[in-house]
């Protein structure tokens, strides 16, 4: 099992619009990818509604973690993208 | 979350719900959501072409059907309160390819919209909830089912 904490920098969190770009970069790296809130709440981060019901804050500390072929591969991926301030546009 | 956060069922007042509505086009539907919000003196009219420039950058379509149309953060100064509104397509919209049932309007001011949009997730995530709220045909039926997320809190 490969993890990875992250803290989101989008300004304002994870709401629509980095929420669902981030779910669609999570399908897309070809592992099972959960992500995990400061509270311990865990979804599949490939799902937009999951991952919105986390409700995740600006500045909040995340985890990353998927298992298997290209899984360390795919936390560096997406670990990089919730660095990102998703909302500049 | 914050104390501060207003339970769903609050903020969608009942003139903001059409359980009963057909859309021309995706932006029609928009437009109808947005319409919902201006009712009830959420927003002023300029958030309603926010909310289209929104969904021309990324969909707001979030899976079972439902999609969240809502303005650009450019468009915050047009909020004046939290709210949301309820149009559900028993016909079906074409969202960008996705079938869409149920376009929630959403306005929010400051942070709001991020315990706004984990409550309304919430309730989605369970299929069956998803599924009676697509199939709902009052408006007592769409309050039950939001206030149904706040039993496990």
């Amino acid at each position: 099992m490969a993890e990875k904490k992250v803290t989101v920098a989008s300004s304002v969190g994870l709401h629509a619009r980095p929420a669902s770009l981030f779910a669609q970069a999570a399908a897309k790296v070809g592992v099972p990818v959960q992500l995990t809130s400061a509270a311990g709440k865990s979804v599949n981060a490939a799902s937009i509604l999951g991952v919105l019901s986390l409700g995740i804050g600006h500045g909040e500390e995340v985890t990353l973690s998927a298992e298997g072929d290209g899984a360390e591969a795919a936390l560096e991926t997406l670990g990089e993208l919730l660095n990102t301030d998703l909302d500049k546009e | 979350m914050t104390d501060e956060t207003k339970p769903l069922a609050e903020l969608l007042a009942e003139t903001s719900i059409n359980l009963d509505a057909s859309a021309s086009s995706r932006d029609d539907a928009i437009r109808q959501a947005g319409a919902g919000l201006l009712a009830v003196g959420a927003i002023d009219e300029a958030y309603i072409d926010a909310m289209i420039d929104r969904e021309n950058s990324v969909s707001t379509f979030m899976g079972e059907g439902v999609a969240i149309p809502h303005g650009t953060l450019a468009a915050k100064d047009s909020v004046k309160s939290d709210a949301l509104s309820l149009i559900r397509f028993p016909d079906g919209i074409d969202w960008d390819g996705n079938d869409v049932r149920l376009a929630f309007g959403i306005a929010a001011k400051g942070n709001g919209h991020i315990a706004l949009l984990s409550q309304l997730a919430t309730v989605l995530m369970d299929p069956d909830k998803a599924e009676a709220l697509r199939a709902a045909t009052t408006t007592e039926q769409v309050y039950a089912l939001l206030e149904s997320e706040d039993e496990d809190d």
